[in-house]
């Protein structure tokens, strides 16, 4: 499950109206998150949810619901 | 390790010497034998330990791929497309193809946002225009390649899967390896492709002695020495990563460290932490990586890591921007960046690599001119108060290369003033492969036309645009042909009513790619699903369209061909917004 506020936060990122996250949904499927794009999308969610990321767990991403996974967890924290 | 004489009197460190004959690998053999406990080639992988390749290793892992490449039927003169993804076993490869006389040629391994087809349709059109004698490739691309090996009319004879045969055992000692002494220094070594999805592919073949030669005259101009150590994240199927990224280190009998392009992009302070953590001397970078590197970096990445020691951060590849080079350095100074490290080099693979340089222990100069006057194609100093534009010099030719600007009658113009910029070089190529009509077109009277736009000043050259349509994004070139076509097929698009157009992005130093499409839609929903649809049409050719415009039925204005023009469209949709905007008409202006 994806919530609204990762959802906001990449879309708005990316100058996306609206798009449907699902947690298998990669970035390549979504419009304009491409490979340049890719840490500027991770460096916004760090900043709207006051986190950190290494640069491994930057890179062992592999869906939106990893991203999810990862916040959820440096949350909890 | 001391800097080789030649290079202290200001010539080409010995090791890039060439002699009368010499192939690529008679080169490498000999580093084995001279050098064989240094470090050739540095693999690295973020969170894992560096494979590290000494010369000797390097050039005994290079004869056992060669055995099992001619064992599984690869000839001398064969051309070997290399799409494998970063893996320690490239280099050997690579090697062990030039090894047997047979010639490679890397291209980019398809990332997922491109259609199979996509893909297939630039293999297919590779195939027929540069012949490709074998894909050596990976498992996951197998059912994707595999119809064009068995299409008609391929030459394509086999699709091998290399990194799964056995690999060399290490320390096993080296087999000999005899390069055929029929293989000439004049025939080609490696084959480079431009960029472009849809068959538009163009071959460059380079000679062993182009290669050789090149790296010589290059040697010169950075005034190489053997205390030089390259890290480089460019991707080895562009010319920036293959010859100076690749082929000179290797060539001067240097080191290179090689990072993974994918791994870089997504956490630029990977090439800091290796430049830093290797003692790296020399990176090559497109524009776009100054911005990214001085925007995307958290300040306690970079706690500790030493740059100092880094003598050029050389800007090729897209227009060099004054803006980037301030960022980086107001970013990196207390790491050790100095003003005197920004360099920055034009290159072409047409020439095998660069054509001018800027001097080693200098900034790249820089010169404020009056933007009016830069229009009209005149240099000239900045007006206070007038619009003005820092140009930056991308240095005087290298050793053998010579330079023109020539005017709209193809004469030779002064100094300042601006015309299309016209190149000559020794180790310059011959013209496409298979490619007569082109290389008709931009060879004349020995001259190479680059296409591109500048001007000398006090014998240096500056870059300032591009005659030619072409796009370049974060140093890939973008054919708006590409765009407009997977556009135009898009439903509810006017088909050939489309025009794509780059525009300047300053805050990521690079141009993105605009569309202006025309459309009956004027429901707000339909229109908004069809500027999506239009921007997954661009994914599917891998190029992101970062804006799209929809405009009404005949708002395009057309060129005298009939077809609409692109300049002319961009200068409008600057000029005069459309009244009905969609969604990505309000995205940050450029």
């Amino acid at each position: 499950m994806i919530t609204d506020e990762l959802k906001r936060t990449i879309l708005t990122e990316l100058e996306l109206d609206d798009f449907v996250l699902h947690p298998d949904t990669t970035a390549s499927e979504v419009p304009g998150w491409d490979s340049l794009a890719h840490v500027r999308v991770v460096r916004a969610v760090e900043r709207a949810f006051q986190v950190r990321f290494s640069t491994l767990e930057v890179l062992r991403l592999r869906n939106v619901g990893d991203l999810q996974v990862l916040v959820d967890r440096k949350r909890a924290r | 390790m001391t800097a080789c004489e030649s290079a202290a009197a200001g010539g080409a460190c010995g090791g890039a010497r060439s002699a009368a004959g010499e192939r690529l690998w008679d080169r490498w053999a000999r580093w084995a034998q001279e050098r064989g406990s240094r470090d050739a080639v540095v693999h690295w992988t973020a969170g894992e330990e560096p494979r590290r390749y000494t010369w000797s290793a390097l050039v005994a892992a290079a004869a056992h791929e060669a055995a099992a490449l001619a064992a599984a039927g690869v000839r001398q003169g064969d051309v070997c497309a290399l799409v494998v993804r970063h893996h320690p076993r490239f280099y050997p490869l690579y090697m062990g193809i030039s090894a047997i006389g047979a010639i490679p040629s890397v291209l980019a391994y398809p990332n997922a946002r491109l259609h199979p087809d996509k893909f297939v349709q630039g293999l297919s059109g590779m195939a027929r225009r540069s012949g490709l004698d074998w894909i050596l490739t990976e498992r996951a691309l197998e059912a994707t390649v595999r119809p064009l090996v068995a299409g008609d009319g391929s030459r394509a004879r086999g699709l091998l899967f290399p990194l799964e045969w056995p690999a060399a055992e290490v320390g096993a000692p080296a087999r000999a390896v005899d390069l055929p002494r029929e293989v000439a220094a004049t025939d080609p070594c490696l084959l480079q492709h431009s960029s472009g999805t849809t068959g538009l592919q163009k071959g460059v073949a380079l000679s062993h002695r182009a290669v050789l030669e090149h790296v010589e005259s290059y040697a010169a101009a950075i005034q190489l020495t053997d205390a030089d150590r390259v890290v480089s994240w460019l991707p080895l199927y562009h010319d920036m990563g293959l010859i100076a990224g690749f082929h000179t280190p290797l060539a001067a009998g240097l080191s290179l460290v090689q990072l993974d392009p994918f791994e870089w992009v997504s956490a630029p302070v990977l090439l800091l932490e290796a430049l830093s953590r290797e003692r790296g001397t020399l990176t090559w970078l497109p524009n776009f990586a100054y911005n990214l590197m001085a925007e995307r970096v958290h300040a306690d990445e970079v706690q500790g890591l030493r740059l100092d020691g880094v003598r050029m951060f050389v800007n090729c590849s897209e227009p060099v921007r004054h803006e980037s080079h301030g960022r980086f350095l107001e970013r990196f100074a207390a790491n050790g960046v100095r003003p005197q490290a920004l360099a920055a080099c034009y290159a072409m693979a047409e020439l095998t690599f660069a054509a001018t340089q800027t001097a080693p222990g200098r900034a790249a100069p820089t010169l404020v001119v009056d933007r009016a006057a830069l229009s009209r194609g005149e240099v000239a100093p900045a007006r206070d108060g007038a619009p003005s534009r820092i140009c930056v010099s991308s240095g005087p030719p290298i050793p053998g290369c010579r330079v023109q600007i020539v005017g709209a009658d193809g004469r030779e113009l002064p100094p300042d003033r601006v015309g299309e910029i016209a190149l000559r070089s020794p180790t310059m190529f011959e013209g496409y492969r298979n490619g007569p009509e082109e290389s008709a077109r931009v060879l004349v009277d020995g001259w190479y036309h680059s296409g591109d736009l500048g001007f000398l000043h006090e014998g240096e050259c500056y870059v300032i645009g591009r005659q030619k349509d072409v796009i370049i994004v974060a140093g890939n070139n973008v054919y708006p042909e590409d765009v407009e076509d997977a556009v135009s097929a898009v439903p509810g698009v006017s088909p050939g009513r489309v025009v794509a157009f780059g525009v300047e992005d300053e805050e990521a130093g690079t141009e993105v790619v605009c569309v202006i499409a025309e459309a009956d839609a004027t429901d707000p929903e339909e229109r908004k699903r069809l500027v999506l649809a239009i921007r997954r049409a661009g994914m599917a050719v891998d190029v992101t369209i970062s804006r799209v415009h929809l405009a009404p039925p005949r708002w395009l204005i057309k060129s005298s061909s009939g077809k609409p023009s692109r300049k002319a469209n961009k200068e409008r949709i600057a000029r005069e917004p459309l009244l009905q905007p969609s969604h990505d008409d309000t995205r940050r202006a450029s």
